[in-house]
């Protein structure tokens, strides 16, 4: 997964000349522009609904991409984080804590449980992390399920004394996944994100040139827990209603890791893309093939790492560039 | 002077294989210690030692009133002591400045300064500048030994542990790095230098320490060494009838 893709060369070596430098600079503002001024084109709510799960996906999938992309560490477990986000939030908010600071405290016991998981799992390398994480998941949501004060496998309801305002979570979910995307540019571009491409690549030898594999990677899990808490929170706070099958579920946890993977693994706009691209298409698919999907998504998954490793940003890469070289012959 | 670094004891076993048995000396600093033996003696075992990448059975290595073999691989890195590796380890994805990059941010320095200005410094100075911008996957077996080389300048080492630089270089390649040595060496950085090619330890090397089967055979200066019967023999074996 880590070898082939051109992952985690500067942007900037790869950028093209022109006009078109400009380009990787203003889109994501033009992109961030035309997602806060879409409730003006007058939206149905189904599609306003669909937008605002697809931004919780992009926090949670560029949230996990910072472990799982940039620093080569592959967990299955991040359900996990999603759900405590999701929990902590319902019972902040019925306990009375207002909605922002309720998302926080959703991040902040998810970057705790990731501190938890990761001190042991951590010791593990590569594959063998990965399986720990799916136990550990696994685990948790049976806790959940028996848990009685959470409603355990009946759910948990969150009562709001506001009325409910559909546009109000959607610009939510938009400021979650705009501070996920610059968390994850800030991550790239500094001395932290240089340590997780170094540990990704060769965790002895970064070691051996002063880089702590270790914090390193707890630091990048607990990044990643946070997003992905946030967005748990908001996403139960819009659902006002969960239980451990859907926040925990294991099938969230691989939705998680697949979304970075469609889209193009270990780098910035890959996981956003990967996250619409399954947003978008994820319910269509469920929808026409209930039995089927999991296997639609698992052949998915199988071509895309056989023919396309970098995903769906490095196939365009490559059309584009072919498009360049067109233009100047 | 006092030592920089004192190798006091180090024992290693591999379950029941004894890999290094009671090996003791002291560099000075300032010098180019050879570390050498034929294949199996111990070299590398020892160099992972004293790098903190793997732990001794018993014994210690002090530097700086540091005990390293109680820290690890990046804790004897950022007090100072950084290795090379035999077998070239480049970080892929990363290019060739952002590789050295590495070193300079989490090294000793840990990265005061302008690092892109000191990164092609390091660059220049290892002949490694023109392909900068290069992946580092696309780099020839002498381009990535120079490579490591640089990484580990950037970390601002006191002591460079060097595995076999060398191998499998050309003769000219080879002379390029020895003489790169010698010029780490004069900018006041202590070498020890593990390497099973006698000529190239013979003739940079201030001081040599002989090792077969995990034990130090002998130490002295490389013409007393390269004479001594002992080190003959572990070479090259007795002579018949004897």
């Amino acid at each position: 997964m880590e070898q082939d893709a051109p992952v985690g060369v500067r942007e900037a070596d790869t950028a093209a000349s022109g006009v078109w430098r400009f380009v990787p600079a203003l889109a994501p503002l033009v992109v961030l522009a035309v997602f806060a001024a879409l409730p003006l084109a007058n939206p149905g709510p189904n599609t306003v609904r669909l937008l605002f799960v697809t931004l919780t996906l992009v926090a949670m999938s560029v949230g996990w991409n910072l472990l799982g992309g940039f620093c080569g560490q592959v967990s299955f477990g991040f359900a996990v984080f999603y759900g405590l986000g999701a929990y902590t939030t319902a019972l902040s908010i019925n306990g009375g804590i207002p909605p922002m600071l309720a998302f926080l405290l959703g991040a902040a016991v998810a970057a705790f449980a990731s501190l938890l998981i990761g001190l042991p799992t951590f010791r593990l390398k590569g594959p063998y992390f990965t399986i720990a994480t799916i136990g550990v998941s696994e685990a948790v949501r049976v806790v959940m399920t028996n848990v009685p004060w959470t409603g355990g496998a009946s759910g948990y309801r969150i009562v709001e004394k506001v009325r409910f305002v559909q546009i109000h979570h959607y610009y939510t979910g938009l400021a979650l996944a705009a501070l996920a995307v610059g968390i994850s540019i800030l991550v790239r571009r500094s001395k932290f994100g240089l340590a997780l491409i170094a540990v990704r690549e060769d965790q002895d030898a970064a070691s051996d040139l002063g880089v702590n594999p270790f914090t390193t990677k707890l630091l990048a899990h607990a990044l990643g827990a946070a997003l992905t808490g946030a967005a748990g929170g908001v996403y139960a706070r819009y659902a006002a209603f969960i239980d451990p099958e859907g926040v925990f579920a294991f099938s969230t946890g691989v939705a998680i890791l697949l979304m970075s993977i469609i889209g193009g693994i270990g780098t910035i706009w890959g996981p956003v893309i990967g996250a619409f691209v399954y947003g978008l298409i994820h319910e269509e698919v469920v929808a026409y093939f209930p039995q089927a999907h999991l296997l639609i998504f698992g052949t998915l998954l199988i071509l895309i790492i056989l023919f396309e490793p970098a995903g769906v940003l490095g196939l365009s890469k490559k059309l584009f560039s072919v498009f360049l070289r067109r233009k100047k012959n | 002077m006092p030592p920089i670094l004192q190798v006091d004891r180090i024992t290693k076993f591999f379950a029941g294989l004894a890999a290094l048995k009671d090996v003791t000396f002291d560099v000075e600093p300032g010098g180019i210690y050879g570390l050498i033996g034929p294949n199996g003696a111990g070299k590398t075992t020892l160099l992972s030692i004293i790098a903190g990448s793997l732990r001794p059975t018993g014994g210690a290595v002090m530097f700086e009133g540091i005990d390293l073999t109680k820290k690890r691989s990046f804790g004897a890195a950022q007090v100072g002591v950084v290795r090379t590796h035999q077998i070239p380890r480049p970080f892929k994805s990363l290019s060739v400045l952002e590789n050295v990059e590495v070193g300079l941010r989490f090294g000793r320095g840990r990265g005061a300064g302008n690092a892109v200005h000191e990164t092609m410094q390091i660059l220049e100075r290892v002949g490694l500048a023109h392909a900068y911008r290069q992946s580092s996957a696309r780099l020839s077996v002498g381009d990535l030994k120079r490579l490591e080389l640089a990484r580990c300048l950037a970390a601002r080492p006191s002591v460079l542990l060097c595995d076999e630089v060398c191998s499998g270089l050309t003769e000219l390649e080879s002379g390029q790095v020895l003489d790169l040595l010698c010029d780490i060496r004069r900018s006041g950085t202590t070498i020890l230098y593990v390497e099973h090619n006698l000529k190239a330890i013979m003739k940079v090397c201030d001081r040599v320490i002989v090792m077969n089967y995990g034990q130090k055979l002998t130490e002295g200066l490389p013409q007393q060494v390269q004479n001594d019967p002992a080190v003959i023999e572990a070479y090259i074996g007795k002579p018949a009838g004897k």
